[in-house]
């Protein structure tokens, strides 16, 4: 039995870097989104083929979900490139993950191929990339001072002193809260990247587990539920970064007119 | 007293770098043990960025970019087809109105055409009885004309006959005088 370690296996080094199993996988990911990408740019029409037919029954689906949280078509197209980056590149990896080899074929006693979102240098990497551009999204749409005061909200604590001791008081609280609000910043990275990771990671060990245990037809409701598993991680991870990239964009309390 | 005082503050701060070096380094194994790593995680960045482009200038904005001109190709038919419904039922209402126009019109004609038609007649009917009325006066004058010339003709055979009767009861020829009393005292008896 070949349970996965946390940290991803070193399969070869291309000078002093190494070269990770999950990065192969990130790589075959890479290369099947190139080839779909040159079939589609070459094909793309008004009368959609069949693979266009799909992509875009699919992207229907999508877009009608994200519409529901941005509320507007423009701002899920806005914000498209990198919702839609982040779901189909995870739900491809995961997918991908299920093929039969992935984890199993092995090369000096080490898993060839492992799920890309087992590693946390790319959840990470996606979920700081997520957080980052909303907040650089958040400064175009809001303006600087306005959302540098969802933060730190000294403005509003110097416009207080003229207002009397009740806010003041109430100005040191959202002071603190503005804090507390950088700290949640922190925390949405570690809970994007972290989510991810832990459910495929136990998804790849549970795997691991049942094809040693027994290698025929048990494991097939575990890679169904797999399945699922992929779909629902790329919907929540792609929905929270829409979701952080919408209240990063609407202005805060008091500023509307 | 007080050197005992510095050793142990020196102490105390050689405790606090120790324990902060072992923080480190617990916290640098938690790293490692997690695989996270400095190049690792900006090769995987790499790759996001390159899927990102990819996904992007391949898939996502080439079809989102025909679904719109489908989108907008559709909103552009059904305005058109709104447009040219509009453009039927205005065009039917004007045909309607023309025609309910032209019926008024006709009518109107039809009213006028047999109102100078009953005048025309009218008119003619007057025209055709002065006329008819003429010539009955006209046939009438002719026939009192002929009358007279005939009678005038049925005289003079008459005297005529008269003469060749008498000539004939006589046999003998008068003179121009006897015959002329004799013709009129014939013709005075005829008249009366």
């Amino acid at each position: 039995m070949h349970i996965p370690t946390l940290a991803p296996d070193t399969i070869f080094r291309l000078g002093d870097f190494p070269i990770t199993n999950t990065m192969i996988n990130a790589w075959i990911a890479i290369l099947i989104f190139l080839i779909l990408g040159i079939i589609i740019k070459k094909r793309v029409s008004l009368k959609p083929s069949k693979i266009q037919n799909f992509i875009e029954y699919f992207l229907d689906i999508l877009l009608n979900y994200f519409d529901q949280v941005t509320g507007d078509r423009k701002k899920t197209m806005r914000f498209l490139p990198l919702v839609g980056s982040v779901f189909f590149f995870i739900l491809i990896s995961n997918w991908i993950g299920l093929l039969p080899g992935i984890g199993s074929i092995t090369w000096d006693n080490k898993m060839l191929f492992r799920p890309s979102n087992t590693d946390l240098n790319l959840t990470v990497a996606m979920a700081l990339t997520s957080v980052f551009l909303s907040h650089i999204m958040g400064l175009f749409a809001v303006g600087f001072f306005a959302y540098l005061n969802k933060f730190v909200q000294i403005g509003s604590l110097v416009k207080s002193f003229r207002k009397g001791p009740i806010a003041i008081f109430t100005a040191i609280i959202e002071l603190a809260v503005g804090f507390l609000e950088i700290i949640s910043e922190m925390a949405k990275v570690l809970s994007l990247s972290l989510r991810l990771f832990g459910n495929i990671f136990a998804g790849e060990v549970l795997m691991s587990v049942m094809i040693s245990l027994v290698a025929f037809l048990v494991p097939t409701p575990f890679m169904l539920l797999e399945v699922l598993v992929g779909v629902i991680q790329a919907g929540v991870f792609s929905m929270l970064t829409l979701v952080y990239l919408t209240v990063a964009t609407s202005k805060p309390h008091g500023e509307e007119t | 007293m007080f050197l005992n005082l510095i050793d142990m503050a020196l102490a105390s701060e050689e405790s606090a770098e120790v324990s902060g070096e072992l923080a480190s380094i617990a916290n640098e194994s938690v790293l490692t043990g997690l695989g996270i790593n400095g190049s690792m995680f900006l090769a995987q960045l790499v790759n996001f960025a390159v899927v990102s482009a990819i996904l992007w200038f391949l898939i996502l904005k080439p079809i989102t970019k025909k679904m719109a001109e489908r989108q907008k190709m559709i909103d552009d038919s059904i305005a058109n087809s709104k447009k040219i419904d509009e453009n039927l039922s205005k065009s039917e209402k004007s045909y309607q109105e023309k025609i309910d126009m032209a019926k008024v019109e006709a009518n109107k004609i039809m009213e006028k055409a047999n109102c100078e038609a009953s005048q025309t007649a009218d008119v003619l009917k007057a025209k055709a009885k002065k006329e008819i009325e003429g010539v009955v006066e006209q046939a009438r004058r002719n026939i009192q004309i002929e009358k007279e010339e005939v009678m005038l003709g049925l005289k003079k055979e008459t005297a005529d006959l008269m003469i060749l009767a008498l000539e004939k009861i006589l046999n003998e020829k008068i003179d121009l005088k006897k015959d002329k009393e004799l013709i009129e005292n014939a013709l005075k008896g005829v008249k009366d």
